[in-house]
């Protein structure tokens, strides 16, 4: 139950950060973005195709990370996707607001320990 | 394994999603889905069941569509992708210009008020700015029709000390110029000579131009057939009996017969050979053909009738030209005390003399004119727009949130701007087009070259470019301030507009005050010519207007001596009285209104010596009757007829004649001696009522009369005096010469009426013009102001709900709204009649009787503003009065 619960609130408001977060250090493919988020949440939050590649377009069309075809030598060719100077800032910005939000909730939910 | 990319293909086209748009997405989504499925397998998961979890894949989160949804949006593309074939950018481009296009036609359409009223106003500046650049580009901007004409210099004799700056030169001078010259190429001379031409229907007039042999080369025209004159024939005794047909004269009466040279033609009854045929450019005044000059050395060097011309020596100035002149000038003054005795010269260049400065004045006024309607379009152009763009805020910042590119929005306005210039151009040139016929038709004959004013690639391009200019610099960059706000603001304005449209109003508010100012300051132009016209009118000519004709008949010098040729007169004078509704008739060396100026000097007893200059004045030969035909008063008497004796020893002189030189007393009965026809001491007989016989709007000039019974002239005007229509008579007058003598030829048939008009013309043009033109800009203003006031109304319609709601009465309403129309219209006028006083003071020369700053106009023209503003805010007002209350509040 809970599971679900994270799954759906961080994708509703945080998608777009979890995927600039990741493509922040280096251009990753969409299957390899999908792996990373699946990994490092232990398997609480899973992007399927028809979620992930949507969000991945729209972040393109408004200029915060762009993909481009790479092609290495055996390998099929894959499209990479790298971030942005306008998407670095954003990035930033959406880090210091969750990072406040986050602040916010545990003030507000742990206050009885206090 | 499966095929992902046909899975995909499929699932994409249950959605709709154009598959082929897509292709690169395909390739991407399918390799997600084969590295998820081989990481499956790799788990150790079943095929089938793998296969059934990465289509799950597709699934999204609940079913949702976003990848499709995502997919579809426009404008999806993959710049840095292989190209998606069949489409190349370019036509997409190209295509976007048509889309553009077509948008734009169809918000111009949807928007009739806005697009017709742009439409008719932009066309009306572009028309008549067209029409008149198409006259000035004809008149004072085409080169003259002569090789080099920058060189072409004419040449005066002047005598300050006489009042005569520009005078004719004489034959001994001409020659005398013409021999020791050096900043010339070559000078010549000319001057007009009519002959009789026998032919099949009577005798007929031709105009001839005697001319020297170097008169061609100084003009740069060779003959199209034949030769120019050589020095040969162009000396007294010389072989003068040659002559030089023009284009028109030798298709008229020859037919373009290329044989014509060497053939001869009959003047005056002696036989000319013709040596040469003109080509169709040349042109000087109204000739048919050239014949020489001969220029007489022994001649007289008083007698002041050639035209002279020079073509400058490549190099020289005009003002070293006129140094020397006046240097040969003088040399003259001193050899010929008698007859050249304060004599100079004065020259101009061919420009300034054929486009004479009364012509060009004319032009500036009209080009000033119809510059000042353009401005009041481009307010009104640019108020529409900002209207239109107050109105269009909600879709362009629609459009803008919606992620459409800011430069897609500009390049959206600016076609729209464009199709709008490029209608009300074609318009605009169409009705300009009309306009120029119309004016080339009955404009003044003293705007020169006027015939050759039609609508040319320049002007096209020039009305192109005004319209165009106007759309783009008045109507585009305050459509532009819309595009550059932030999307979001007008969607929270509401429908009443914030702090934004208030300024927008204001903007509007000024430009239609700058409109009227205008409006008034060309009004008051307009009135103040049309005021000029009306006091010319007024004006007394002197003599009978009504019920006179005049012609001119010609005698063949060698079948007439004086004596003869007096008998002749005496007898067609005589036959022309007895016709049926004849009053009177009589002859004159010159009609009022018909002629230049011709001048004598008098010696005035104890007048002449004042200031050492003798006095001078007009002078005119006149049969008896002549007074009595023309309706001029005359005090003592007329001249007698047929009294050769008396005719040599009287002169009768004008009013202003005898105020000038006799002032207070009678001068009938005392002598004075002329110098013309045999300086003879003379007694004044009579005293005739001053005429204003150089134009209406000159002052009468002083002017002695002689008798027709001493006449040498050849050529005289015939007036007569009907009780009806005068032109009724001009048959049976014809017939009476024809049975008196044939060989006569009746010319120049004019009544005074039309000879009065003429004088009226130039005058009339440019009333007309301006008229047209301000009446035209008072429209333009006052649908601007209707616009505005419109807009207002609709603006305001909550709260005239409100005043109505709680009470307010008809006439409040009314006047709520009709106060904010006056005063803007009160401001408009304020600022134009300022603006009026500047302006007007520069057009005072064209005015007549009337100062520039004309209180009757300055007040009548704008109160005619503020009633014309009143009319046009009173369609809103009304418009204010049938809003219900109810409806207006629930709007809200």
């Amino acid at each position: 139950m809970t599971d679900r619960i994270l799954d759906r609130e961080l994708k509703k408001g945080s998608a777009e950060l979890l995927i600039l977060a990741l493509v922040e250090p280096r251009p990753r493919h969409g299957y390899e973005i999908s792996q990373l988020i699946e990994q490092r949440s232990n398997g609480d939050v899973r992007f399927k195709v028809a979620s992930l590649y949507p969000l991945l377009y729209r972040l393109e069309r408004r200029g915060w990370i762009v993909g481009t075809w790479v092609e290495k030598t055996g390998q099929r060719r894959r499209r990479f996707y790298r971030l942005t100077r306008t998407g670095r800032k954003v990035l930033a910005e959406q880090r210091r607001g969750w990072h406040r939000f986050v602040a916010a909730i545990n003030r507000i939910t742990e206050v009885r320990h206090a | 394994m499966p095929d992902w990319k046909a899975v995909l293909t499929r699932w994409l086209a249950e959605r709709r999603v154009d598959q082929v748009d897509h292709g690169s997405v395909i390739e991407e989504l399918s390799q997600h889905l084969d590295d998820r499925y081989r990481s499956l397998l790799a788990r150790g998961i079943a095929s089938t069941d793998a296969e059934a979890s990465v289509l799950e894949e597709l699934e999204g989160d609940g079913g949702n569509e976003a990848l499709a949804r995502e997919l579809r949006r426009a404008g999806r593309t993959w710049p840095a992708d292989a190209p998606i074939l069949g489409v190349d950018t370019r036509s997409r481009w190209l295509g976007g210009f048509w889309q553009d296009l077509r948008y734009a036609a169809r918000a111009l359409w949807r928007s009739p008020g806005f697009t017709s009223i742009a439409v008719v106003t932009l066309a009306l500046g572009v028309a008549a700015n067209t029409a008149i650049f198409s006259i000035v580009h004809a008149v004072m901007l085409q080169p003259l029709p002569y090789p080099e004409p920058e060189r072409l210099v004419r040449i005066w004799e002047s005598n300050i000390a006489r009042g005569w700056p520009a005078w004719s030169t004489s034959e001994p001078n001409f020659l005398d110029f013409r021999a020791r010259t050096t900043m010339f190429e070559a000078i010549a001379a000319s001057t007009g000579q009519t002959f009789t031409m026998a032919g099949s229907q009577g005798a007929e007039i031709v105009r001839g131009n005697r001319v020297t042999a170097e008169f061609l080369p100084v003009l740069g025209v060779l003959p199209a057939i034949g030769r120019n004159f050589t020095a040969e024939e162009d000396r007294p005794g010389g072989n003068v009996r040659v002559a030089i047909l023009t284009h028109g004269f030798w298709e008229r009466r020859f037919g373009s017969d290329q044989s014509v040279v060497t053939q001869t033609i009959a003047l005056d009854g002696a036989n000319y050979l013709i040596i040469g045929v003109l080509p169709p450019s040349f042109q000087w005044g109204s000739a048919d053909l050239l014949v020489p000059l001969a220029p007489n050395p022994e001649g007289d060097r008083d007698d002041h009738r050639l035209t002279a011309i020079g073509r400058l020596r490549d190099g020289a100035s005009i003002g070293q030209a006129h140094s020397e002149l006046a240097a040969i000038a003088a040399a003259l003054g001193e050899h010929y005390p008698e007859s050249n005795k304060e004599w100079s010269v004065r020259l101009a260049s061919f420009y300034d003399w054929l486009i004479p400065e009364p012509a060009r004045r004319s032009l500036r006024l009209l080009f000033a004119a119809v510059g000042v309607l353009l401005l009041i379009a481009c307010a009104n152009v640019a108020s529409l727009m900002l209207a239109r763009g107050t109105a269009r805020r909600k879709e362009l910042s629609i459009r803008l949130a919606l992620g459409a590119a800011r430069w897609r929005i500009v390049r959206q306005l600016l076609t729209e701007s464009l199709l709008l210039a490029f209608v009300a151009a074609l318009a605009g040139l169409a009705v300009g087009a009309a306009t120029t016929r119309l004016l080339v038709a009955y404009g003044p004959a003293t705007l020169p070259r006027l015939s050759e004013a039609r609508l040319d690639a320049t002007v096209v391009l020039f009305g192109l470019a005004i319209a165009i200019a106007t759309v783009l610099v008045f109507g585009l960059l305050p459509a532009l301030q819309v595009s550059r706000q932030h999307p979001v603001d007008p969607l929270r304005e509401g429908t009443r507009g914030g702090s934004g449209a208030v300024a927008r109003q204001r903007l509007r508010s000024g430009l239609i005050v700058v409109e009227v100012a205008l409006s008034v300051t060309l009004l008051i132009g307009a009135g103040l010519l049309f005021r000029s016209f009306w006091r010319l009118q007024q004006v007394e000519p002197g003599f009978n207007v009504a019920t006179v004709m005049t012609a001119r008949i010609r005698l063949p010098s060698a079948a007439y001596g004086v004596r003869t040729r007096e008998a002749f007169i005496e007898r067609l004078l005589s036959e022309i009285r007895t016709l049926p509704g004849v009053v009177s008739a009589a002859t004159s060396s010159a009609a009022p209104l018909t002629a230049g100026n011709t001048s004598t000097e008098v010696r005035v007893p104890g007048v002449e010596s004042r200031d050492g200059t003798r006095p001078s004045a007009s002078w005119r030969l006149v049969s008896p009757g002549y007074f009595a035909t023309m309706d001029i008063p005359l005090r003592g008497r007329d001249f007698s007829p047929r009294d050769v004796a008396e005719s040599r020893s009287t002169v009768i002189i004008s009013e202003a004649m005898a105020r000038a030189y006799w002032p207070g007393r009678d001068p009938i009965g005392l002598t004075i001696t002329p110098s013309s026809f045999g300086s003879r001491e003379r007694t004044i007989i009579g005293v005739a009522g001053d005429v204003r016989s150089l134009g209406l709007d000159a002052e009468p000039p002083r002017t002695l009369y002689f008798s027709t019974a001493q006449l040498t002239l050849s050529a005289t005007q015939l007036v007569w005096r009907s009780s009806g229509d005068p032109a009724s008579h001009v048959a049976a007058v014809r017939d009476i010469i024809r049975r008196v003598d044939p060989g006569a030829p009746l010319y120049e048939l004019r009544s005074m009426n039309d000879l009065r008009d003429d004088s009226f013309n130039p005058r009339r043009f440019n009333m007309y013009l301006v008229g047209v033109f301000a009446g035209t800009a008072l429209l333009v203003a006052a649908i601007g102001l209707f616009g505005v006031m419109a807009y207002l109304v609709s603006q305001r319609t909550g709260e005239i709900g409100v005043r109505m709601a709680l009470g307010a009465d008809r006439s409040a309403i009314l006047w709520l709204v009709l106060r904010r129309g006056l005063a803007l219209s009160a401001a408009g006028a304020g600022i134009g009649i300022g603006l009026a006083l500047g302006l007007t003071r520069l057009m005072q020369s064209l005015l007549y009787s009337v100062t520039a700053r004309d209180p009757a106009t300055f007040v009548a023209v704008p109160v005619l503003l503020v009633a014309v503003a009143l009319a046009a805010c009173y369609l809103p007002a009304r418009r204010a009065l049938k809003v219900d209350p109810v409806t207006a509040l629930r709007a809200e």
